[in-house]
């Protein structure tokens, strides 16, 4: 329900929200102050704000921030490619779909941080390793859902493209592919969020890069300046969630008709 | 062009194993240049058999013969002189109404500037000039069934092939729409084979009206309906309109009654 613009209680709907973050807040403060909480277990959001501030200022998130963004577009380009690329094959070929499909159904079930010891002892600890673990990771939702997508096509719609014409190529091209489009981006969404996870996870564990999110947030955590790993988690969310809207936003512009797709 | 259907019969893979006779031994010829409505209760194989007609499906036995009056001796293939307009329209969603319509121009490789100009004219002339960059879903559905129309009007072949296509819209849009098609008819002359469920519908639009019985699909009767045409809607009101329609509904009324049997029986078996 959309709540009606002007009245007291459409107001109180859309403050509500601000005016509850504002509270929690408030509260946070207000324990931590009145109880004496030693700031390594739960540092007040001013002190968190404080140390905010001054990691930006140093650039610290700036450049940690830069590096992480920097290597999950890496994987995720890649798993974006290589995972759509094979998806459109599987579905325009039984022979490629029959031959991958076991690979997929053995590999994808498998929780991919497992890989890392084996990554690591291949690749090093080094960009490539990172790139590696967050691409394979974010493949599997992207190929799996290009794939069905590719598969779902409206039996009704080749049928009225093949009686206008269109040839076996045409109908591939002309329909097939686009008709996957909503199925493609929906894989890709999934891949970006596994993708952040996972570039996340590997600056974590057994990077030698010394840099990223994840390294800032290990380093912090390792010397007990909890008000950077606050600073830290506040900022990585916050990215994620303006790469998802940047993505959203993607799709809204390659494939405007989506938003009609129901009154089809 | 003259649609010959002879003995066709169609046997569908039903589910656990049990077939499903679509249609039975169905036989008629579709005159070149008449309009010929499909009558019949739901599920009775009238998709089945314009899609057999359409060359999209194949029939089990039986067969279809598209032949120019002029040169009886020269078979055509099935679906190049025939194109369908769909119960459930299948419009491209994800094509502008321009693309929608140039769609069989631009399989055939012609240029973009020719198939758009051709695509606007014809928009044009079923009443959505300004609706051309225009997405089906952002559409009303009597909008989008002009569409549709237009998207096979465009190709100019001869037979055309409509599935209830009005069956979806509300009854104010239906008539004009209705009038739109007699408009079309009037004018280009096609062979038109159009599948309805409204005896008014089929009275009003066709040179005749073929009752179907329910499954297994057969002719059950042939009306011919001679309507002066050009026609229009105070035709309904005639006395010869009275008739017919009184005739069709009796035969249409046997076999709804024996249809819903049907279905009630595969409720209740399933
Ligand atoms: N592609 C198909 N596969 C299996 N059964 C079908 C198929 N198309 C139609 N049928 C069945 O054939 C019968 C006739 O269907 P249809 O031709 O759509 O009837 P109508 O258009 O007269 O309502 C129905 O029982 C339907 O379930
Ligand atoms: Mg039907």
């Amino acid at each position: 329900m959309k709540p009606e613009r002007g009245t007291f209680s459409g107001v109180a709907e859309r403050a509500a929200p601000a005016l509850v973050v504002i509270a929690v807040l408030l509260g946070w403060e207000l324990l931590v102050r009145w109880h004496g909480i030693a700031p390594i277990y739960l540092p007040a959001p001013s002190s968190i704000a404080t140390y905010l501030f001054r990691m930006i200022a140093n650039g610290s998130i700036e450049f940690n921030l830069g590096v992480t963004l920097l290597r999950i577009f890496a994987g995720f380009a890649v798993a974006a490619i290589t995972g759509v690329t094979l998806g459109v094959l599987m579905g325009m070929s039984r022979m490629v779909a029959r031959i991958a499909d076991p690979w997929i159904a053995a590999l994808y079930p498998l929780p991919k941080i497992a890989l890392i010891p084996l990554l690591v002892i291949w690749l090093g600890t080094g960009e490539v390793y990172k790139i590696v673990i967050s691409a394979i990771t974010a493949f599997f939702p992207i190929v799996i859902s290009t794939y069905a997508g590719i598969r779902q096509t409206d039996q009704g719609l080749i049928k009225a493209a093949r009686d206008l014409g269109a040839n076996r190529r045409q109908i591939q091209m002309k329909i097939v592919i686009p008709a996957a489009i909503p199925s493609i981006f929906a894989g890709l969404h999934l891949g970006m969020g596994v993708t952040i996870i996972l570039v996340v996870a590997a600056e974590m564990i057994g990077s030698s890069s010394q840099s990223g999110m994840g390294f800032l947030l290990i380093q912090a955590g390792q010397v007990m300046e909890t008000e950077k790993v606050f600073a830290s988690l506040i900022v990585l969310a916050v990215v994620g969630a303006l790469v998802i809207k940047l993505q959203e936003w993607i799709d809204r512009k390659v494939a405007p008709w989506t938003a009609y797709r129901d009154e089809h | 062009m003259d649609v010959t259907v002879e003995d066709v019969t169609q046997v569908w893979p039903g589910r656990r194993g049990v077939d499903v006779v679509a249609l039975d031994r169905f036989s008629h010829r579709f005159a070149s240049r008449r309009f010929s409505c499909l009558l019949g209760p739901s599920g009775c194989g009238k998709s089945t058999l314009v899609q057999i007609v359409g060359g999209i499906e194949t029939a089990s036995s039986g067969r279809v013969r598209i032949t120019d009056p002029a040169h009886r001796e020269m078979v055509r293939p099935l679906g190049a002189d025939s194109v369908m307009v769909w119960q459930n329209l299948n419009l491209f969603p994800w094509r502008s109404v321009l693309d929608n319509v140039a769609f069989g121009l631009e399989m055939q490789g012609i240029s973009k500037t020719e198939r758009h100009e051709r695509s606007r004219t014809l928009l044009a002339s079923v009443g959505l000039r300004g609706f051309e960059g225009h997405l089906p879903g952002q559409l009303s559905g009597g909008m989008r069934q002009r569409v549709a129309l237009a998207r096979a009007l465009i190709l100019e072949r001869p037979i055309m092939l409509m599935d209830e296509p009005f069956g979806a819209l509300d009854a104010q849009t239906k008539i004009v729409m209705q009038e739109e098609l007699l408009r079309v008819f009037d004018e280009t002359k096609k062979t038109i084979i159009f599948v309805t469920h409204a005896i008014e519908e089929a009275i009003l639009l066709g040179d005749e009206v073929i009752v179907m019985t329910a499954r297994p699909g057969r002719i059950k009767e042939v009306l011919p309906v001679d309507l002066p045409r050009p026609r229009s809607l105070e035709m309904v009101n005639s006395k010869a309109f009275g008739s017919l329609f009184d005739r069709a509904f009796h035969l249409i009324r046997e076999e709804v009654m024996t249809s819903m049997a049907q279905q009630t029986m595969a409720l209740e078996t399933r």
